[in-house]
């Protein structure tokens, strides 16, 4: 209960934030913007929304995922209002848990409006509700709850301006899984090594992308809903992952 | 905290990263499936576009991408497209239309000042529309394009027929949703018709339509308030009666069109026959004295022929085409022929200029840079009036004639299968109805053979530049020509 007490204000601390809403105004703004692209063949014109309109969703989860991660313990140490609340009965690991369920549903609230405005777009543009990009909306969700939970591991010990550029990297390098994938293959010893190293431990942002398969409906997974439940289980169990050794850490540091 | 908290907490952390790794194992192999053909996240994009695809958003860019290209397209600015294609079906290796727009940009955007196409890209419009196909396996777009091409625009119909029957075999089309779960359009069936019709294989032709009309019929029956459909029905059973009709008259017995366009508009789809029978006999002298002229100017003797007998074939005679060219080189580069051919008006003969040393390339992988020190003209003309000619003029664009090779060949050809329906009538799909005194040339590799027409010269640079005239001492054995030219050739990705 406490931990979502804690939770429930930090959304409605987030939610008044104006550079949120703004980040979010904009997106919807975009994704409105995209049948705007009709110039195309309709086959095309519909790759390019499709691509577009999750693309943006993606850049405005990261945007506001970021944003709030890297805020929502450093405010409440900087204006020491973390003094209040720990002198209260609350825990530790409550406090941090409260943190990170707070910043989730800000990203949930945000992303969910987007995914609905885009779906509302795709249902003018091409007469039908596209249910397939709940799948996409729902794999970025997760994406940023990964993202969400590093951010705020970070927290614990980075200043914001550390920390924004530590969670921004590690996406990018997570995105690049890919490329790390082949190089396990490599020749090198060395080079196998680092690629493993990097492939299993930092969290892998570029599993979430699926756009592709929605973007181009025709090509065949193997398996999909056995892929995106594995997942969610490994955004599920690495931010776990992360969030107990955010609590390790913010339990021993000192406030 | 305590101590033994902090420990137990620790060994959760252990025991669930170990789960990420196996959960990681496991989805490693469906990443590497979506990704199949698809290069670096950043490869070959420049800096203001390096981003995107950092972050995870490769196909927004690839969109974006290909935005732009379509405006460089309608600005004429096909140079700066062909990057963009690359880049974008890297990024986006399930983009159809990248490649299939791609595709027809190298094949046939990149012209002379006359219009006649770049024809150096066309095996890297090929081997794109292959890199695309094979990154959609099961999607029938892409082969059917390969086919397209093959038939419209290279008249390579062994390669058209390969695509369009794997397409429409292996192949299947998108539902409303996008996903593949649909028969291929019935264009396709009638696309490998066509085809197979291309390759003189008309009973295949036959048993093809007979197998689109029976596919038609029955999706009518179930929507028969569809009048596109009926209407790709009605179009199937036309072409089967036709194909059925000029079969007969080409190779068994000579309809007479004119005799009443009512008439002979009837056909057992059965037998083949026509109905009535009348349609096909002779029904008075004067029809046997044309017949019997055809016969005396190619020498041949008439079998017995009489009124109320069946005529022979549209094919029989042969008829002597009289094939022939003179060209010259007026000025630097200019060539001028002057040709004559004894055919109906409309045929056209294909004249095709090249490198001695050229040959078709094979390409391992798709690469838009061509050899630029290759020349490679081709162009046709049109018979009018027993003659053709036309003056082509390669001076204006030294990028694609750069007359670099000491030697050229110079090619003038006729190929029947390339050619119109009413030449078909007189000459037969293989042209078994067509013989010429000094070019005939036999394509007896081909199943069935093939008979075209061909004339060959070896010229010279100096020739080109109009230092020597070109005579007929120049012509070249058109066997030793066929022969050089399958030299050297790999084979294609089938």
């Amino acid at each position: 209960m406490v931990t979502l007490a804690i939770a429930k204000q930090t959304l409605e601390d987030m939610l008044r934030r104006k550079i949120l809403l703004i980040l979010l105004i904009v997106a919807v703004a975009m994704i409105a913007l995209g049948p705007s692209v009709g110039f195309l063949s309709p086959r095309e014109s519909s790759a390019v929304l499709r691509s577009l309109g999750l693309a943006v969703i993606l850049l405005a989860g990261l945007l506001i995922t970021v944003l709030t991660g890297i805020q929502v313990i450093p405010t409440e140490i900087e204006r020491r209002t973390v003094y209040t609340v720990l002198s209260k009965p609350v825990q530790r690991y409550e406090f941090v848990l409260g943190k990170f369920l707070g910043g989730l549903f800000t990203v949930f609230v945000m992303i969910a409006s987007m995914g609905i405005v885009f779906i509302g777009v795709l249902r003018y543009q091409e007469g039908r509700f596209a249910t397939e990009m709940i799948q996409g909306v729902m794999m970025t969700f997760f994406q940023m709850t990964l993202l969400g939970a590093l951010a705020i591991f970070f927290s614990t010990f980075a200043t914001p301006v550390v920390n924004f550029f530590l969670s921004f990297g590690l996406f990018i390098v997570g995105n690049m899984s890919a490329v790390t994938e082949s190089l396990l293959n490599n020749k090198n010893v060395a080079t196998r090594l680092i690629a493993g190293a990097v492939h299993y431990a930092i969290p892998n942002f570029g599993n979430f992308n699926i756009q592709n398969k929605l973007i181009h409906p025709q090509v065949v997974i193997k398996d999909m809903n056995v892929f995106i439940m594995q997942n969610i289980a490994y955004a599920l169990i690495y931010s776990a992952v992360l969030l107990l050794l955010a609590i390790i850490v913010f339990d021993r540091r000192e406030v | 905290m305590t101590a033994s908290t902090r420990r137990n907490l620790i060994a959760a952390i252990v025991v669930l990263f170990a789960l990420t790794v196996v959960l990681q194992v496991r989805i490693d192999p469906t990443v590497a499936d979506m990704n199949q053909g698809r290069k670096t996240p950043f490869a070959g994009l420049s800096t203001e576009f390096i981003l995107g695809p950092l972050l995870g958003m490769q196909q927004a860019v690839a969109g974006l991408l290909w935005v732009r290209a379509d405006e460089f397209f309608h600005e004429g600015d096909y140079d700066a497209i062909l990057p963009m294609v690359r880049i974008v079906t890297w990024l986006d290796p399930h983009n159809l239309d990248v490649y299939i727009t791609g595709a027809w940009h190298l094949a046939y955007n990149f012209t002379d000042s006359s219009e006649r196409s770049d024809r150096r890209y066309i095996p890297a419009a090929q081997k794109l529309l292959e890199e695309g196909d094979a990154n959609n396996p099961g999607v029938y777009d892409i082969a059917f394009e390969l086919g397209w091409q093959n038939t419209d625009k290279i008249k390579d119909y062994v390669r058209a027929h390969y695509w369009y029957k794997k397409c429409a075999e292996e192949r299947k089309g998108m539902d409303e949703r996008g996903e593949l779960t649909q028969p291929v359009p019935m264009f396709v069936w009638h696309q490998l018709a066509h085809s197979l019709a291309r390759l003189g294989r008309i009973d295949e032709c036959i048993a093809v339509w007979r197998k689109a009309l029976a596919m038609s019929t029955e999706i009518v029956r179930k929507d028969p308030k569809d009048y596109s459909k009926r209407n790709v029905r009605d179009s199937e059973r036309h072409n089967l009666e036709l194909t059925l009709k000029r079969k007969f008259s080409r190779y068994q017995h000579e309809i007479d069109w004119e005799l009443d366009g009512k008439l002979t508009k009837g056909i057992d789809p059965i037998t083949g026959e026509p109905r009535p029978r009348d349609s096909y006999l002779f029904l008075n002298q004067d029809e046997i004295q044309r017949k019997l002229e055809q016969f005396k100017i190619v020498g041949e003797t008439p079998p017995p022929m009489a009124v109320g007998q069946p005529r022979p074939p549209a094919v029989v005679p042969k008829w002597e085409t009289a094939f022939d060219v003179r060209p010259t080189f007026t000025a630097d580069k200019v060539l001028e022929l002057k040709g004559r051919f004894n055919v109906g008006d409309g045929a056209r003969v294909t004249i095709r200029l090249h490198d001695e040393d050229w040959r078709p390339p094979q390409l391992k992988e798709f690469t838009f840079d061509i050899d630029q020190n290759v020349t490679l003209m081709q162009d046709q003309h049109s018979v009018r009036q027993g003659t053709w000619g036309r003056k082509i003029d390669m001076s204006k664009d030294p990028k694609m004639y750069s007359f670099k090779s000491p030697y050229y060949f110079l090619v003038f050809e006729f190929d029947p299968r390339g050619t119109s329906p009413f030449v078909h009538d007189r000459f037969g799909w293989s042209g078994e109805g067509m013989t010429d005194k000094k070019y005939l040339w036999e394509e007896k590799e081909k199943d069935p053979p093939n008979r075209i027409l061909r004339k060959v010269y070896r010229i010279s640079r100096a020739q080109v530049l109009r230092r020597t005239p070109i005579t007929e001492a120049d012509v070249f054995p058109t066997a030793k020509y066929v022969e050089l030219q399958t030299q050297a050739q790999g084979t294609r990705s089938e």
